[in-house]
């Protein structure tokens, strides 16, 4: 049924092609041959390996010179080095610190700050405490991300490259990136972003440079850059947590190449299909989670010493670390010890005094007039509560350690009476219940003396130890755990902090701990297995790395609290608002991160034409027009898809999280759409373009190819563009580097929107 | 949403070889004639079955067939009708766009819908006639069955149950004439108020909750005209079903399980609004569907009645509660894809193509939109007396109703008068302030806008700290444009401040707050008065000065030099949920959120003003309305500090994790649980994931040219699919976005599409595949069983449960529901 001279004419189906793979979606038998020569001078000269060397040496050149411009400047701490540097420094001693994101980026901060020989005493407490009066190496720190920053251009260079795009509109892209004022001012200053970038785009590169091989598949070249693509994605993955855009992006690619190789027409078996199923399994699955598990395996095994992220961790976990407090003193408890007990969350003693509570609460409600029992957030011997068995115990030996599910009295030492709650409400919260004591030789009010011990995590017979055994204490006829929360008792218990009776009995927050053994029975406690200093615990590493991760998800989702300078996604792509980084007042110097307008702006408005090419290219195939020339929409739909894939992906799941974000989480974005700029450029100045790009198999059919001519007008078009940019880059420079200091005049000249909050912008009359 | 594009693919003509012998799975050649295309004569004569029904007995030899894709875009409106020159025409590029061109149609047309069936002749003969209508007895079946279950025992509460509190008095309301202000549109209030009018209530109840029902108010009456919303869920479930083109079989099990939900059947039983929300959902899916089978006869009569019917159901369930406008956005969706289709269509006319858009726009954009509205004039027709809810509207639309004194108003403002500052912006409040302080920034006194009458919304205009104090036996002095003045807050005497500290909400504005007393005070208590015109007066250079109600001003910072303004950012726990007032450093002159009227004003120098009419346009209160609405309901978010039993999270409601206590729970009076009857709910969760994964497999063997359906039935199986798991999804997953708190109730209108998405699952796996009738019948019967017997097991959470309810056995299925007293 072929008909020629139409568009879509192609060999009938039933044609054999056992022995040959068809070029699939590269098929395009009208595509006119043109011969490399007969393109423009321009073209033909800018086209050769030693005119791209050329180029892409200057841009190289150019980048490391703008991210190392004054990189010593300031010599304060700056934003986020307050966290990055820090986490560096406890490497450096080995201490345990808890961190919502990966290690990666961290770790090679640390190696940085090893190899300069930084040693590790400096803290980062504030925004601008001086390095130079410290002596903190810290230029050497910041040139690895400068570094890596830097070679983010050559990669963006050859990505462009790679999807057929001619020099040109390669530097184009680059040069998007490389003039952009918020990428330097954040490569040239100790924070994870470009180490993220860069991982993230050699991993564009390397998965374009996979799918260039599809007709030479399992060859050698195309396992290294599938298991290169993998190594590189766990890197980017490892170095913040935002990594994992990256790990989707190229999961969502793999899934529609997936489903054309499964396609009938594509004549493959399913043998073959499940061939490349595992094969990207196994390089994009399981060598990206070892090298990510890998880093989690040097950060457990630099960090064996306890620091600040002890009281993150589990008990379990914090009895691995050298020197930590719970390893040096956590004890098993007896009955008859005496003991000081504390909230976990609001860290208040529980406390009781003589003072009773009023009769009637100011909203009329009636109390017992009980003893008071509250919160108290200092040492007092009102704290000191005794463990009171409700069982017969053996003289001496295991049996009068106290137990898990173990049912107590706790004893009030100073007033000698029984802690008690009952169905009255508590003086701040009607719904739960009042707690008081009663006294110790009053019989009468037994069973609501009694509750029973529950271990978080614990197992029958488990001990409780002080320190480490975190528990609730749940009333047993009532069922309501012993609860308090941060909201102050009036006048009439000091302000003290309410303790109450929550019903819900596995609340999260009711987790108390023994802060401390006051004095203990006496006769039948080893001394000796006090007083030595116990051997850090081992923990099997999965154990380690589930729990952290696990606490890693929960923080990352926990940081809701409001930052003056954070945004909503939406202000992002049209640069609506930066964040201060730094500021000097009496030079009245700043910092602030910003991108460079232009280039911003480029972006966006490319963005949308490409939206708009797209949109109007299937409406008008609905309608049976073909507009475009096949090999142009080829590249359209699929490198520049592509590349819109990775914008999309790294900018829109933002819109659906809680916590806060700020606008240099859409740097990746950018990135992706500084590439997809230079594929609509390519299209807007040129119906041309290099094709096909993918390296032909043994058995591909070949096709005349067809290459991208832009003309003259290219490097006009991007050279105009690349002056502006730089131009702009500039004029916004002093905001970037910090230096010089500017008068209020000049800030406000340099306030392109008025939503940028700059600071010593003169006032407005 | 759409497979990645269409294969119409109709095999090879019978002597083409087809493949080449090389391919590894079994093929079966292709019989002639191609089987699908044109319906077989015999299921043109009797078709009372659907379509795909019938040919369920020619598939079974074949069913692995070779080359021929499900053929179709799978577009709600694909058919598979258009044949023989497609014929090896392969769309042969793989692109990511479902690049599709509908072929017109030739031979007969299928429909994805229910079968068209040819209009019967009249009947001449009494059982003739009971023989065509047949078909309708078992809906008349159900529906008196849903009487009953609805119906029975409906007065054994006589207290206010639950949400009766508030819409029964909100009916109250209607009754009285008296304006109150509610988050949610007007028609199924005053449906409640019919209801009551028509039963001789007098409005004089208050509806306070757990109260029991004086004699004057008919409860039982009003409840009855409720619950008969209710009762037609179970009719229009069934006609859905049949117009879905489901099989009779699964006809009955979608009417069973809506009539026998237990959570359905407990919210139509009551005076709320829900029952009336599922009656518009319901309808607007079954014109949709009707809709739909008329797709072949565009701009027929009937075609035009049904799409205008979908369009009256959408304005009516929209103006009963907003939840109305995920219904919307399946019909909205239902029509893109419609219309997509369409535009494919080459052998259309454009004036055709210009007429299918307009019809639309018509119907589904226009003709709601006027029902929305009008539902909201009537409205204010009623309610023209003053009531609990002036305050959220404009001052001059206040000044209508019946019982306010706003004209009495001296009509200029002097020095020493007292007044009230109304916010102009959409929704805005009354400048407020009280005791309670800041809990950050400056500590001071808060300054909000609030939206209920009350003492704290008085200000004292006074002169500035350097001029001589106020003296009411001096000369007056009237306030002009320009004037420098201090507003004092009576009752505790603190002056209207403002000061370079960001505000609470709004950082980039500066804090508002009253400090001071009569006598402390500094200069940046000066406000300047600027008068932006006059309502009735005209332009600012007529106006010298200001007017209550009338003259629009704004209070410019004498210091600072920024406007005070009250945007709708709504303050958390500490500000009492009100709005926040602050002071914007960027002076836009048309910034309707820093333009003030003055609404209440008291001077007893001055005679009271004269009796005048002012007008306020109608669309202007309604969207005055509709954003006082929107504020209310974004400010009604989980509260962190407060625990609350009732609400909650949207992952909780498939599984039925929670039900809800609607009453006390004491022994001695009814108790009522709103809860779903356990095997409707689950059951449709499962169907959910049934699909879903249906579909994939379907997906991927099609990409492996596996052909399990022809064209009709792959239709079918996406037409129906997609309207339910459209319709469950578009009702379900807003809810994860929405900031505001959720109760279960707001997944009975999902519950709908969820049990449609049963029907269809178990149709398309059972019923209509390819089954011994023995086994439809067993697996029939039992699901029948299973469903009533667990209804008639929970019938007490809707019946009511007498007694202590701990004397109930066996209703505890879930650890999480709270039925029993612990």
């Amino acid at each position: 049924m072929a008909s020629p001279g139409k568009i879509r004419n192609r060999k009938p189906f039933s044609t054999p092609r056992s022995d040959s793979y068809d070029q699939d979606d590269e098929d395009h038998v009208h595509a006119v041959y043109q011969r490399p020569t007969a393109r423009s001078a321009f073209e033909q000269a800018l086209d050769t390996p030693k005119a791209s060397v050329a180029v892409v040496g200057v841009l190289t050149a150019l980048a490391f010179a703008l991210r190392f411009y004054k990189i010593n400047h300031p010599d304060q701490v700056v934003f986020d080095e307050v966290h990055f540097g820090k986490f560096a420094s406890y490497y450096i001693l080995r201490q345990y610190y808890f961190d919502v994101h990966p290690p990666f980026a961290k770790l090679l901060f640390g190696l940085a700050g090893w190899f300069v020989g930084f040693d590790g005493h400096f803290t980062f407490d504030n925004i601008g405490d001086s390095y130079t009066e410290n002596h903190v190496p810290y230029v050497g720190m910041r040139a690895l991300p400068a570094i890596l920053g830097s070679l983010t251009i050559p990669i963006i260079y050859a990505i462009m490259k790679e999807t057929g795009h001619s020099t040109i509109i390669a530097a184009f892209s680059a040069c998007i990136v490389l003039f952009d004022n918020a990428h330097v001012a954040q490569s040239r200053l100790i924070l994870l972003d470009a180490t993220l970038i860069f991982f993230m785009s050699l991993t564009i590169y390397s998965y374009i440079r996979f799918r260039k091989l599809r007709y030479w598949e399992f060859s050698v070249e195309w396992w290294s850059w599938l298991i290169a693509t993998g190594f590189f994605m766990a890197c980017a993955w490892g170095s913040k947590v935002n990594g994992i855009l990256t790990v989707l992006t190229i999961g969502v690619a793999v899934l529609i190449d997936l489903w054309d190789i499964l396609d009938i027409k594509k004549g493959h078996t399913l043998e073959h299909f499940w061939k490349h199923f595992l094969a990207r399994a196994l390089g994009l699955i399981v060598v990206p989670f070892i090298i990510y598990l890998s880093f989690f395996y040097v950060h457990f095994a630099v960090l064996t010493h306890s620091g600040p992220g002890d009281s993150f961790m589990s008990p379990a976990f914090q009895e691995t670390l050298i020197g930590n407090e719970l390893l040096m003193h956590s004890q098993e408890l007896h009955y008859y010890d005496v003991i000081t007990l504390k909230h976990r969350d609001t860290k208040v003693f529980l406390h009781s005094h003589p003072d009773r509570y009023p009769l009637q609460y100011d909203d009329g409600r009636i109390s017992s007039q009980g003893q008071q029992v509250t919160g108290y957030g200092y040492e007092d011997a009102n704290n000191h509560w005794q463990i009171i068995p409700t069982k017969a115990l053996p003289e001496a030996g295991r049996g009068r350690v106290v137990q898990h599910e173990d049912t107590i009295q706790l004893l009030h030492m100073n007033t000698q009476t029984l802690l008690l709650t009952h169905d009255v409400a508590s003086p701040l919260m009607p719904t739960n219940q009042e707690f008081t004591t009663w006294p110790k030789d009053d019989h009468s009010r037994h069973n609501d003396t009694l509750f029973y011990l529950d271990l978080i995590d614990g197992n029958a017979g488990d001990a409780w130890k002080s320190k480490s055994g975190h528990f609730r204490l749940i009333h047993v006829p009532t069922k309501v755990s012993m609860w308090t929360h941060t909201k102050q008792l009036p006048e009439w218990a000091f302000k003290q902090q309410e303790i109450n009776g929550n019903k819900n009995a596995v609340e999260k927050s009711a987790t108390w701990y023994v802060d401390e053994i006051v004095s203990t029975d006496g006769n039948n406690i080893d001394l000796a297995e006090i007083n030595t200093p116990n051997e850090p615990k081992k923990l099997g590493f999965f154990r380690k790395f589930g729990e952290l991760q696990l606490l890693m998800l929960q923080h990352n989702a926990g940081l809701t609290a409001s930052h003056p300078y954070a945004s909503s996604p939406i202000n992002w792509p049209f640069l609506i608002s930066g964040i201060s980084f730094w500021t000097e007042n009496d030079t009245q110097k700043q910092i602030y991160l910003i991108g460079n307008a232009v280039g911003w702006a480029i972006c966006v408005i490319f963005i949308a034409i490409y939206v708009g090419i797209i949109g109007a290219d299937v409406v008008a195939r609905r309608r049976d027009i073909e507009a475009i020339p096949e090999h142009i929409r080829n590249r359209l739909w699929n490198s520049a898809g592509f590349f819109l894939l990775i914008w999309a992906v790294h900018y829109l799941p933002f819109f659906l999280m809680s916590r806060q974000l700020f606008i240099h989480h859409y740097l990746p974005s950018h990135l992706a759409s500084a590439l997809l700029a230079g594929s609509v450029l390519n299209f807007i100045l040129s119906d041309t373009i290099n094709f096909p790009i993918s390296v032909a198999g043994r058995r591909t059919h070949m096709r005349p190819s067809e290459f991208a001519d832009l003309g003259a007008k290219g490097p006009v078009v991007v050279g105009v563009f690349a002056v502006i940019m730089f131009a702009v880059f500039v004029f916004m420079a002093p905001l970037t580097f910090g230096t010089p200091g500017l008068d209020g005049d000049a800030v406000n000249s340099k306030r392109l929107l008025s939503s940028w909050t700059l600071h010593f912008a003169a006032k407005n009359t | 949403m759409r497979p990645s594009q269409v294969q119409i693919d109709f095999g090879s003509l019978p002597e083409t070889p087809l493949r080449s012998p090389s391919s590894e799975f079994e093929e079966i050649s292709y019989p002639t004639p191609p089987l699908h295309t044109i319906i077989p004569a015999t299921a043109r004569t009797d078709d009372s079955l659907p379509l795909h029904y019938m040919q369920s007995a020619e598939d079974t030899s074949t069913r692995r067939r070779v080359a021929k894709g499900p053929g179709s875009s799978g577009g709600f409106m694909s058919g598979s009708g258009y044949d023989t020159d497609a014929l090896l025409q392969y769309n042969d590029h793989d692109h990511k766009d479902g690049h599709s061109k509908l072929r017109p149609p030739i031979g007969g047309r299928v429909s994805s819908g229910r079968l068209h069936k040819p209009y019967p002749t009249p009947p001449t003969s009494i059982s003739d006639f009971i023989h065509q209508n047949l078909e309708h007895l078992p809906p008349a079946i159900y529906t008196l069955l849903s009487c009953w279950t609805r119906f029975h025992k409906i007065g054994l509460a006589d207290i206010v149950v639950w949400d009766e509190a508030h819409f029964g008095k909100f009916g109250s309301h209607y009754l009285k004439r008296e304006f109150y202000f509610d988050v949610h549109p007007p028609l199924g209030k005053m449906l409640v108020a019919l209801a009551g009018l028509l039963s001789g209530y007098d409005g004089n109840f208050e509806f306070k909750s757990g109260e029991k029902y004086p004699a004057a108010v008919p409860y039982v009456a009003m409840r009855v005209m409720m619950a008969t919303f209710g009762v037609a869920l179970v009719p229009l479930g069934w006609y859905t079903a049949v117009e879905l083109g489901l099989s009779p079989w699964a006809c009955h099990l979608v009417a069973l399980m809506i009539l026998c939900d237990v959570a359905w059947l407990c919210i139509s039983r009551f005076i709320l609004l829900d029952s009336m929300l599922l009656f518009f959902t319901f309808t607007t899916v079954f014109f949709l569907t009707k809709f739909h089978n008329q797709q072949y006869h565009s701009f027929s009569f009937d075609w035009w009645l049904w799409l205008g019917l979908t369009g009256i159901s959408i304005g009516c369930v929209t103006s009963v509660k907003w939840v109305g406008l995920f219904v919307t956005a399946v019909v909205g969706i239902y029509t893109i894809e419609d219309l997509w289709d369409k535009f494919g269509d080459l052998r259309m006319s454009t004036r055709n193509q210009l007429r299918h858009w307009s019809a639309r726009i018509l119907c589904l954009i226009i003709l709601p939109i006027l029902v929305y509205m009008a539902s909201f004039k009537l409205h204010f027709l009623i309610l023209n007396h003053t009531g609990p809810g002036d305050a959220q509207m404009s001052s001059l639309f206040q000044a209508h109703l019946v019982g306010n004194d706003f004209w009495k108003n001296p009509l200029e403002v002097a020095y020493g008068s007292k007044i009230t500052l109304k916010n102009m912006g959409w929704g805005g409040g009354l400048l407020h302030s009280h005791v309670q302080t800041y809990p950050s920034g400056s500590n001071q006194q808060q300054v909000t806008c609030y939206h209920y009458k009350d003492d704290n919304n008085h200000w004292l205009v006074l002169p500035r700290w350097n001029e001589p104090a106020y003296n009411p036996n001096n000369e007056l002095r009237f306030v002009k444009d320009g004037d420098v003045v201090r507003l004092q807050h009576p009752p505790t005497t603190r002056n209207l401040h403002s000061h370079p500290i960001p505000a609470p909400i709004a950082k980039s504005n500066y804090e508002v707050s009253c400090y001071g007393n009569s006598t402390v005070g500094d200069v940046q208590d000066h406000w300047v008065i600027e008068i932006v015109d006059d309502i009735r007066q005209g332009k600012k250079d007529n106006v010298n000065r200001i007017r209550s109600l009338t003259t629009r001003i704004r209070l410019r910072h004498d210091i600072l030099g920024c406007y005070l303004s009250a945007a709708n950012k709504v303050l958390p726990q500490w500000g009492f949920k009100q709005i926040e007032v602050s002071c914007v450093k960027e002076s836009d002159p048309d910034d309707i959120h820093t333009y003030w009227n003055v609404e209440s004003h008291w001077n007893d120098r001055l005679p009271p003003g004269d009796v005048k009419h002012y007008k306020s346009p109608f669309l202007r209160d309604f969207w005055h309305l509709n954003v006082a609405m929107m504020t209310s309901n974004n400010a009604l978010i989980p509260d962190p500090d407060k625990d609350d039993i009732l609400a909650s999270h949207p992952t909780d409601w498939p599984w039925l994790r929670l039900g809800l206590r609607m009453c006390g729970w004491g022994d001695h009076q009814p108790k009522y649980y709103l809860l779903g009857t356990p095997l409707v709910w689950w059951g449709g969760a499962l169907s959910l994931m049934v699909f879903v994964m249906l579909l994939g497999t379907y997906l991927v063997r099609w990409q492996r040219r596996y052909v399990d359906m022809d064209a009709t039935g792959w239709a079918h199986f996406l037409y129906v699919g997609k309207v339910a798991f459209y319709g469950w999804f578009l009702h379900y997953a807003p809810f994860f976005i929405m900031g505001r708190v959720t109760y279960l109730h707001h997944y009975l209108p999902t519950l709908y599409f969820s049990v449609l998405m049963f029907g269809h699952v178990i149709d398309h796996c059972v019923f209509s595949a390819r089954w011994k009738e023995k086994t439809k019948r067993v697996v029939f019967g039992v699901a029948t069983f299973a469903i009533v017997a667990n209804f008639w097991w929970f019938r007490g959470m809707a019946w009511g449960i007498e007694g202590p309810v701990n004397e109930y056995w066996g209703l505890q299925w879930r650890k999480s529901w709270n039925i029993y007293n612990a």
